[in-house]
């Protein structure tokens, strides 16, 4: 037994936001709040479970209209489809390293971002890919950038009364390349000592990086404009990064290997997306 | 009142929120077969399948099974003979405490159903998400590998049987 809680898994999106509030807590895959509950962090007296609303299943992935990911739709569905489709590879990337077949069956992407772990796989990718996310409450719907939605570590702008409903990638570039890179202690199962995402489309010229597990909150760097020389574009952003970290020491590591691992992670994934041809290259 | 099925038969029963499915199997309907190993998700030992799909049962509420399909060990076997997989478990050695094993099976089968052709790295990929203190994995690999050639066609359900009638619902 998990605690003593309601439940109710209404059917409109009305429906689940009317029931919104303090000490209600939402369930879309579990995966996280289940393991709260168990280990007493979290004590709500009502779960909504959002997986019968239609609109939350919902998952839009085209190059002309960019990827919209409901709140209820699973890791390996989102995995699935963007590998069918050969887009976004970065963002595949990184939500198929979250934990394992079993639990990416039952979580969902809005979930990883909505708990605000530090180490939230998907948070630094989705920054670089400019990613939106929708906001439904009582006043209507806001939407609003993901840079700014994490406020601190497992705290975001959301308010008791409110629920994500979706992640928008409103631009996906034909030529915009993304890449992920994850360094953890096992392979496998494991969250991440460090994490980078890259994203660069020749059309603007602009390259994104975003590092996880180095501050309070994922971290986004200022797009940096990528000149004749992509090589000192390379440099410039591995000691950009090396600046903006705040890491600090725990179970997973030591803030020293952090600040170290960091520039290897950024260098990698920057060089994945910056190289013709488009293949990532192994780590 | 929850009505799921289970192993191919319809099941109904009354549960708090806050028990879970894993829970529901073991201590409702006496399928001790599915193991609790860390109780968080981490291990792979409750996997069961959901709809057809490899889940963590001790991360599954009870009541969010309802209206779904569920399959356990205990349906692996049919009137005592054991099914192709779990014949390639004995013969493969890929059983020592047998504490995991049928969460290893339950991931298998998950795979094979969906991927009745697996690659190796496939094989590997579908099985990290249960773990073993004992065997050290390749024997287990290799059951898997094993249960592939000796069965072509290792995707049909093994179970004919009518879903409880509710709208698609996908986790």
């Amino acid at each position: 037994m998990l605690g003593r809680f309601d439940y109710v898994s209404p059917a409109t999106l009305d429906d689940a936001v009317r029931r919104l509030g303090p000490g209600v807590a939402i369930l879309a895959g579990g995966t996280d709040l289940l393991v709260d509950l168990r280990a007493g962090r979290a004590s709500p007296s009502l779960l909504v479970d959002i997986k019968h609303v239609d609109v939350l299943q919902r998952l839009e992935v085209s190059s002309a209209r960019g990827i919209a990911v409901g709140a209820a739709v699973s890791l390996s569905r989102l995995v699935d489809t963007l590998r069918a489709l050969g887009l976004a590879s970065g963002l595949a990337e990184a939500a198929s390293a979250i934990a394992t077949v079993q639990l990416r069956h039952r979580a969902t992407a809005v979930g990883n971002l909505c708990n605000a772990s530090p180490a939230a796989d998907l948070a630094p990718i989705l920054l670089v890919l400019d990613a939106q996310v929708a906001v439904t409450g009582p006043r209507g719907e806001r939407v609003l950038p993901l840079d700014g939605f994490f406020v601190g570590a497992k705290r975001t702008c959301l308010a008791a009364d409110e629920i994500v409903t979706e992640i928008r990638i409103p631009k996906l570039d034909v030529d915009l390349r993304s890449a992920f890179r994850k360094q953890q202690r096992l392979r496998g199962h494991d969250l991440a000592v460090a994490s980078a995402a890259a994203a660069f489309s020749a059309s603007d010229g602009l390259l994104r990086v975003a590092i996880g597990s180095c501050a309070p909150t994922p971290l986004l760097l200022p797009p940096l404009r990528v000149g004749r020389s992509p090589e000192a574009s390379v440099d410039e952003v591995v000691a950009l990064a090396s600046q903006s970290i705040s890491p600090i020491s725990d179970a997973r590591s030591s803030a020293a290997y952090r600040a170290a691992v960091v520039p290897v992670l950024v260098r990698r994934a920057v060089l994945d997306v910056l190289k013709e041809g488009g293949r990532p290259s192994t780590p | 009142m929850i009505r799921l099925t289970v192993n191919g038969r319809l099941e109904t029963a009354s549960v708090p929120a806050g028990l879970t499915l894993l829970e529901l199997l073991r201590d409702r309907f006496h399928l001790t077969g599915t193991k609790e190993g860390c109780g968080i998700g981490e291990c792979g030992a409750c996997t069961v399948l959901l709809d057809g799909l490899p889940v963590a049962s001790c991360l599954v509420l009870a009541v969010e099974a309802d209206g779904r399909t569920v399959e356990t060990i205990e349906g692996e076997a049919i009137g005592g003979e054991l099914s192709k997989l779990q014949k390639a478990f004995l013969e493969a050695g890929a059983v020592q405490c047998g504490f995991c094993t049928p969460g290893m099976i339950m991931s298998a089968r998950g795979l094979l159903r969906r991927n009745p052709r697996p690659s190796d790295d496939e094989i590997v990929e579908a099985m990290s998400g249960n773990l073993c203190r004992c065997t050290g994995y390749e024997a287990i690999l290799d059951a898997v590998r094993r249960a592939v050639e000796h069965d072509p066609s290792p995707s049909a359900p093994r179970h004919a049987h009518s879903p409880p009638q509710k709208e698609d619902r996908r986790a």
